[in-house]
Order: structure tokens, then sequence, then C-alpha cells
């Protein structure tokens, strides 16, 4: 499992990281570099400010999606009100959406000549919007996803025995939520607020479309800025990596911390499945509060797309289907690129799967020494922004001595594949590491008491339980690295370009309406697929039970 | 039902472990390879031995080898442009400077490229200073650039400029200025008129916005530009991270008249924004487009032929006519450039060497300013 992690995640990183001790080192001169380099973060003004400001980012950004999503969570899961399967439907949307197109979005609406001063008259927006704490909204409405998909697949299960007791006790609703209910999420939220903290520091689109405005460099920023220079300074970007992984190994020690000495395996034999319930009152409440804040968190941003891509070439012209048509005749280059990125993601998706079960599973049940250094590892490719993984990718799998045995994979669309499994290992492990937390070990040892080899435990005991989780795990995976740019731009082999490559190249070449276009038609067939997929496990699982019963 | 699902979940796992253990054991050589060689300081020749070699019979897939490009702009026209005119099979690898600029500086002891062509001269001058493109060799058509173009050949022969087009030209929303309240010279945008209403490209990330200020650095000497930009953010100069936000910036509002690259400042023109475009009389700082080809390529004839394909002035007037970077001054003599770029057009140039040896310093100038 390490040896796995270690290719896919460490070697690629460590590549770009060694860069900063021996500089030549790949291509055949060895000599020691400028280790005063990791300490000029604080000396240069520039690496000391990113530094600040990532972290303020981090954190504000973590506290708030964590509640948000964290909270949307439970009310969809304990309650049914109308509209709440849209809410799943948005959070899959935000989730695979690039952030350059959310940010564009947000910077359409805002601005000052934006859709909410010319449409709404609100032209106080824009002073709102532009400012750190504006960013920190922003990035909060389109990080929050992974909270509520971590803390949803951990309420599959409900243990109401638990509650039961404690209203018994003459506990209010209140008490039992306060002292009961969230105390045993623990896990969940925080492997939630993990993930939220690691894509935030790691995201270089939303900040810096946002934050120009301002000026608010974050280490992306920084790191980009080393590689957009010549001579390129990988070595810089290895120093500002290591600060990455840095970030990650405290917020990882805070969560250890925060759960020491508790245990949180509660589900046994009485456990039921939650399905939401109707509440008493309050329904309409609930229907109304959530479509106000999709409207915000999803119509903002990508309604402002929509408008983008029906715009025609003349700002004042009406509305016009051209940019959705040009997607079919650009010589089939989007229908090629959006083939190739699903083929990518569905096999990055199923390897990730796979690694990652075993992994959160080695994180719960094993005693094995060097869990801590997994646990960091399998976050650290979320943090780390995706053009450091890839020039480590092909540091490592562009050695010339490959190609004989045939393992020169740089230049196949197989180092695309592996890269996108390394985008997906943070977000399944999370979400089954919190899930899993809840699946008692003694469950698995009374399996195999009875004899039950490992596979067979993990096949009958383990999976059924944290079925929901697995599927969200896949489908999340599958659903983000659709849309991986960063990752994909330096690796795509000659003539194998992705989708997220054609996106951004449009907009590059100042075709907004294009991109938005190619955006929402991509993103709305990805979703389609995951709710579909989705859709059809549950429905599968219902009536099993049906039957069984 | 389950039955089969449970067998092709136990094929799925199955091949997954299979690539498992192969990824597995690539890593531990990987990790052996990267100790190994260097500490005996032995790679350089195992490099060259490797490239030098005829392609490995393991290989099949390579059989009609075609020629690789890396390119940042024409990548929807070239390639059957090319392979009609020439017969040879091209790929592309397409992306903006700065991933192609990794990608080269990564492959460094394996380049998968033949020929780069980008408009990033200082860059790719830097290239051939390090001995990685083909030196040496003149295109058959050179008597045929202008005089503009001839004077940016290196002595080496390293690179051969293919085009030239303004880094930045100024760009006003229409709604705010007029053509005689608008900023007309470079110096203008200093100007307390226009606090807080310019923009431009940050020059640590935008590719062309690095041709753009290094002029200004060159022409004016290090100090006397430093002051420049200094006094152009003290009068509040927004600084986007690339020239599309810079775009968006100028037609959504929030600066009324910017720095911009031309080809992005003709195509908001042309798509019907309220833009208009002027061109400094002292000259507008030029991004040079060149083609080199990579030392130690397979592929030199295709390579060649690729290179003097681009010198064309037939090719350079097709590009003009149907490309989408088609804003920019031809290389070749015999080229008409678009009709609606100003006649009196005047681009100037930073010396490429100059340039990209103070490329490193001056970015992270522009870099630290960005704290304060």
């Amino acid at each position: 499992m390490l040896a796995v992690l270690f290719v896919l995640i460490l070697l690629p990183l460590l590549a770009v990281v060694i860069q900063v001790l021996f500089p030549g080192i790949f291509f055949g001169t060895l000599k020691l570099g400028d280790l005063s380099l990791l300490l000029d973060i604080f000396r240069r003004p520039l690496w000391y400010a990113s530094l600040k400001n990532s972290v303020l980012l981090g954190l504000g950004t973590t506290v708030l999606a964590t509640l948000l999503g964290g909270a949307l969570a439970f009310a969809r899961s304990r309650w049914a009100f109308p509209t709440a399967r849209l809410l799943d439907v948005s959070v899959w949307l935000l989730l695979i959406t690039p952030s350059f197109i959310l940010a564009q979005g947000w910077v359409m609406f805002a601005a000052p000549d934006g859709l909410a001063s010319q449409w709404l008259g609100w032209n106080g927006v824009t002073s709102m919007v532009f400012q750190p704490a504006g960013l920190i909204a922003v990035m909060t409405l389109s990080k929050f996803p992974l909270a509520y998909l971590t803390v949803k697949a951990a309420l599959e299960w409900r243990v109401e025995r638990l509650s039961d007791a404690a209203r018994l006790s003459g506990a209010s609703p209140w008490t039992v939520l306060r002292t009961v209910e969230l105390p045993l999420l623990l896990p969940a939220i925080c492997s939630g607020a993990m993930l939220v903290f690691m894509d935030t520091v790691g995201d270089f689109g939303l900040p810096a479309s946002i934050a120009a405005v301002f000026r608010f460099p974050t280490l992306p920023y920084s790191i980009y800025s080393a590689l957009y220079t010549s001579p390129i300074r990988f070595d810089m970007a290895g120093a500002l990596s290591f600060y990455l992984v840095l970030l990650i190994a405290l917020a990882m020690s805070v969560q250890l911390y925060a759960m020491r000495k508790s245990r949180f395996d509660f589900l046994s034999s009485r456990a039921v499945k939650s399905e939401p319930r109707r509440p008493a009152k309050g329904r309409l409440l609930l229907a109304l509060g959530n479509s106000a804040f999709l409207a915000a968190a999803i119509g903002i941003p990508l309604g402002s797309n929509l408008l983008m891509s029906l715009q025609g070439d003349s700002s004042s012209g009406g509305f016009t289907l051209e940019h959705y048509r040009a997607l079919l005749h650009d010589d089939g280059r989007l229908a090629q690129g959006l083939a190739h990125s699903l083929e990518i993601a569905l096999a990055a998706a199923a390897i990730g799967l796979a690694v990652g079960f075993l992994t959160a599973y080695v994180l719960n049940y094993t005693r094995f020494k060097l869990k801590k250094t997994i646990d960091v590892l399998s976050l650290v490719s979320l943090a780390v922004p995706g053009i450091v993984l890839g020039i480590g990718y092909i540091f490592i799998w562009n050695q010339a001595w490959l190609q004989p045995i045939g393992l020169l994979l740089y230049g196949t669309p197989w180092i695309l594949a592996l890269g996108g499994v390394a985008g997906a290992i943070p977000v399944i492990t999370r979400i089954m590491a919190g899930a899993m937390a809840q699946v008692p070990e003694r469950l698995l040892a009374a399996a195999q008491l009875q004899g039950a080899g490992f596979f067979r435990r993990l096949r009958t005991v383990l999976a059924p339980l944290v079925k929901g989780a697995l599927l969200s795990a896949g489908l999340t995976a599958f659903g983000s690295s659709v849309f991986d740019l960063a990752l994909s731009s330096v690796l795509y082999p000659p003539n194998y370009m992705t989708l997220p490559v054609v996106i951004n190249k449009a907009f590059e070449d100042l075709r907004f309406g294009y991109a938005s276009a190619a955006t929402l038609t991509g993103a709305g067939l990805v979703v389609l697929i995951i709710l579909s997929v989705d859709l059809l496990a549950r429905g599968t699982r219902r009536r099993s039970r049906r039957t069984t019963s | 039902m389950t039955t089969i699902v449970r067998r092709k979940r136990a094929t799925a796992l199955l091949a997954l472990s299979l690539s498992l253990a192969l990824s597995a054991c690539g890593a531990q050589n990987a990790s052996q390879n990267a100790a190994g060689p260097a500490a005996e300081g032995q790679a350089p020749a195992a490099n060259t031995e490797a490239s030098t070699a005829p392609p490995a019979s393991t290989e099949p897939a390579k059989s009609d080898e075609p020629l690789v490009v890396y390119l940042n702009d024409f990548d929807e026209i070239i390639q059957p442009m090319f392979e009609q005119a020439t017969g040879y099979k091209l790929e592309l690898v397409s992306g903006n400077g700065a991933e192609l600029a990794s990608r080269i500086e990564a492959e460094k002891g394996n380049p998968h490229w033949d020929v780069v062509w980008m408009d990033s001269m200082p860059m790719i001058d830097q290239l051939g200073k390090s001995g990685r493109l083909l030196e040496g060799w003149t295109p058959a058509d050179i008597g045929n650039l202008t005089d503009f173009a001839s004077g940016l050949v290196p002595a080496s022969g390293a690179y051969y400029p293919t085009g030239a087009h303004a880094a930045a030209v100024i760009a006003y929303n229409t709604k705010a200025f007029t053509k005689d309240t608008a900023p007309k010279t470079w110096a203008d945008l200093a100007d307390a008129k226009f606090k807080n209403t310019l923009g431009m490209a940050d020059p640590a990330v935008a590719a062309p916005a690095y041709p753009f200020v290094s002029w200004f650095f060159q022409n004016q000497g290090m100090d006397a530009a430093k002051g420049y930009f200094d006094s152009l953010f003290k009068n509040g100069m927004h600084v986007y991270p690339k020239n599309p936000n810079v775009a968006k910036a100028l037609t959504g509002g929030e600066i009324k008249a910017a720095a911009l690259q031309e080809s992005n400042a003709y195509a908001l023109k042309n798509k019907g924004e309220p833009v208009d475009i002027v061109w400094p009389a002292e000259g507008a700082p030029a991004s040079v487009r060149v083609a080199a080809i990579q030392k130690e390529t397979k592929h030199l004839e295709a390579a060649k032929a690729f290179v003097e394909f681009l010198l064309d002035p037939k090719t350079q007037q097709e590009l003009i006519d149907k490309g989408e970077e088609s804003y920019f001054q031809p290389s070749a003599k015999g080229v008409e450039p678009k009709a609606d770029r100003a006649a009196d057009a005047k681009l100037v140039v930073a010396e490429a060497a100059w340039a990209g040896e103070h490329e490193g310093e001056i970015k992270q100038w522009f870099a630290d300013k960005a704290v304060k």
C-alpha cells in the first residue's frame, strides 16, 4: 500500500523537492543546491505574504465550508423536503467544474459592469466580493461540496438507540445533537475539513481571478510564478511545495489532537439505514432556504456562464446558440477531448477506488507503524498544484532507460491515468476513512473467527456497510478527474488533448462563450453520468433489500 | 446477475493488481536509477546514447514516426497545412508558454519534441545558449526575411523568426474615453488623469507581458524602468494574471484602459465590444514568434522542412488569413498583414539575449511588487 502511494504521489513530489537539494540530479550532474531557498520564505516579501495569505484563506474557508457542508448534509439526510435532490445535483456540478470557470462566473457577476449592478442594481456587490473576506465567501460556496459529501456518506447509518437513550434521559433534541450525534460524526467532519483545507490552499484559478483586483498572492501563485520564468526555477517550486506539504502535516496533527483517545466506531447490529423523513413543520422553509442558497452557490457562477454561452459576439446582440453549434463543428476536437477525459477519469476512479479503499482500511484497522505517514501522503496530491506534480511525473517516467523495458509512460495516455489516480486518492481515502471510522473492528474480527479470509471480510462485511461512501468516493473521483486541468496540461501526449485543455485553450483565445458552452455541456454530461450511476446503484440496493425482506 | 458482476469485479481487481505490481517495480528501478548514475556522474553519456540510438524495436507504434512540435498558437490549422504541403506527419502539443517551457525543461534528459515554435524568443535564446538547439543550419529562403526579422536571427542560427506581434498596445473602453481623451503614449499611463482606471497582465505569470516590460528595462535602464512601473502602480494600475482577464476587466468596466496584447485587443474590437486601439508612436514592445529545432532530433529532415515551411510567404499569408492569432507582422517579404491592423503599427523589441539574461531578476522584481 505504501509502495503504491509512494509511486503515485510521493515519488513525483520527491523528485521535485530533490531538485532543491540537487538541481541537476535527473540530468546527470550532482551538485548541492542552494538550501537557503527553504529559508527564503521568511526573506522574500512575496513568498512570506503568500504563505500568510494561504494560511488565512485556508483556515477561513475550512471553518465556513465545513460548517456549511456539514449542516447541509445533516439537513439533507434527516429531512425530506422539495428541492432536496437539486442540492445533490448542485454539489456534483460545483465539485467537477474547474475553478477557473467558477471564477469567471463570479467575476462576471460581481464586476462593476457585471450582472449584479447592471441587472439587479446592486452596486455594493463589487466591493463586497473583491476583498479577502469576499474571496473566502466565494471559496466557501465553491468548496463546501467536499465537506457535504464526506459528512453525508457518514450519515448513511444511524444507531437510533443512542439518540433515543439520550432523549429518554430527558435531553432536548438540541442537546442530543450537540452531545451525541455530532461528536460521533467527528471523524467525518474532520475528513471533510481536511479536504476543504487542502483543496483551498492548492487552488490557483479561483484566488488568482478574484484576487487580481486587490492583489492577494497565495502559495500556488508563487509556485506558478517560479515556473513562469526563464530559466525555470524548479528548485523554487520545490521549496514552496515543501511548505504546502508542511501545512498539510500541521493540519493533520491538529486533527489527530482533536480526535485523540476517542472512539467513533458506533455501528452495531441495531444500526438502521437513515431515510430522510418529512419534518413535522418547516418543510416549505427548508425548501425555500435551500433554493435561495442554491441560487447563490450555483446560480451565480454557473448562471453567469450560461448567459455567457448564449451571448452572441456583440455584447449588445441578443441570444444565440452559435457557441453550442460551434461545439459540434470544431473538427470533433471537443468530442475527442471529452472521450479522452472520460477514459482517463474512468481508469483513475477505478484504480483510485481500490487503492483508496485499502488505504482507508490500513488507516482504520491496522497498527501499522507508518500509518501517520500514509495519512499525510494520501492528502498531498490535493494540495500540491498539479503542474508541480506533473513535472515530477516527467522526471520519474521520462528517463531514457525506461524505454527498452516498455515503461516510458510519459508520452502515452497512461501517464494521465497515473496522474488521475494520484489526484483521486485524497478524496477517495478521506471519504472512505470517514465512513469506516464508524464500523467497529469487532464486526470484522467476528467474521474472521468464523473463518472468513481477508478479501471475504472486506467483500461481505466492510464493503456493504460503507457502500454509500464507496459510491460517492468513486463518483467524486471520476467527476473531478474529468476536469483536471493542471496535471493534464503538462502531461498530455502529442495529439491527445483532454477536455479541460481544449476549454482552457478557448478561454485563453478569448472565446469565452465557447469555453462556457463547452464547460456546461461537458459538466452536464458528466453529472448526468454520475446521477444515473448513483440512481442505478441505489435503486438496485433498495430493490434487493425489498426482496430479502 | 450478481455472479456476473462479481466476475467482472474480480477481473478488474486482477487487472488492477497487475498494473500496480508493474508500477511498483518501475518505482524501485526509478529510485535506483536516480541515485545510481548521478553518483557516478555517468548519466550524460547514457542519455546521449539513448537518444542517438535507433528507436527501440519495442516501440512498434512509432514506425511512421511523426514530427513532434511544441507550440502555443496556430494548433488549430497548422497540422493539415503542413501535412498536405510536405507529406510529413505532424503531431502537436499545444499549451501556454509556461507549460511548454516546463515540459521542455523537465524533459531535458530525454526530449520528446523535435521543433519548438513559440512567441518566447528570450526563453528559446537561452535554450540555444545552453546547447540544446540545432545550430549552424540556414533555411533555404533566408534571403526573403524582412529587415526587421533578419535583425533578430542570432549568429548561431539557433532559431528563426516567423512573425512578431505587439506584446501590448493601448486598448481603451470607448464608453469611457474618446480618441482624444484616451492615453496615447506609454508615459500617459502614469498620468493622474487615469488614476485607478488602468490594467495590465502580470509579467510574472502572463507570457506576453514579459516582452512588454523587458523593452522598458533595456531601453530606459533598470532603475528608470523600475521608476516608471512604480509610478504606474502608484497610479492604481490593476494587475491581472493573464491577458484574457485584462480583456474581461476592460469590457466589464473594472478598468477603462489597458496595456493589452495585440490579438486580444483586435479580438475584442472584432467581437463588437466597445474597445478601440492606440499604437503608441514610440512603438509597441513586440513578442517575437520563433521556430527552433531540437539538437538531437531524430527527424531532422522533417524538422528542417517544417521551419522552412513556416518561413514560406504562402504559409504566413494563410496564417494571417485563417489563423486565430492572425494579427502579427510577418517575417517574410511579400506577405500582407491584416487589413485592419494599423498601418502605422510600429514594433520595438528588447534584445533576446539581454531579455533572457535579465528575465529572472525583472520577473522577481514584479512578483515582489505584488505584495505591496
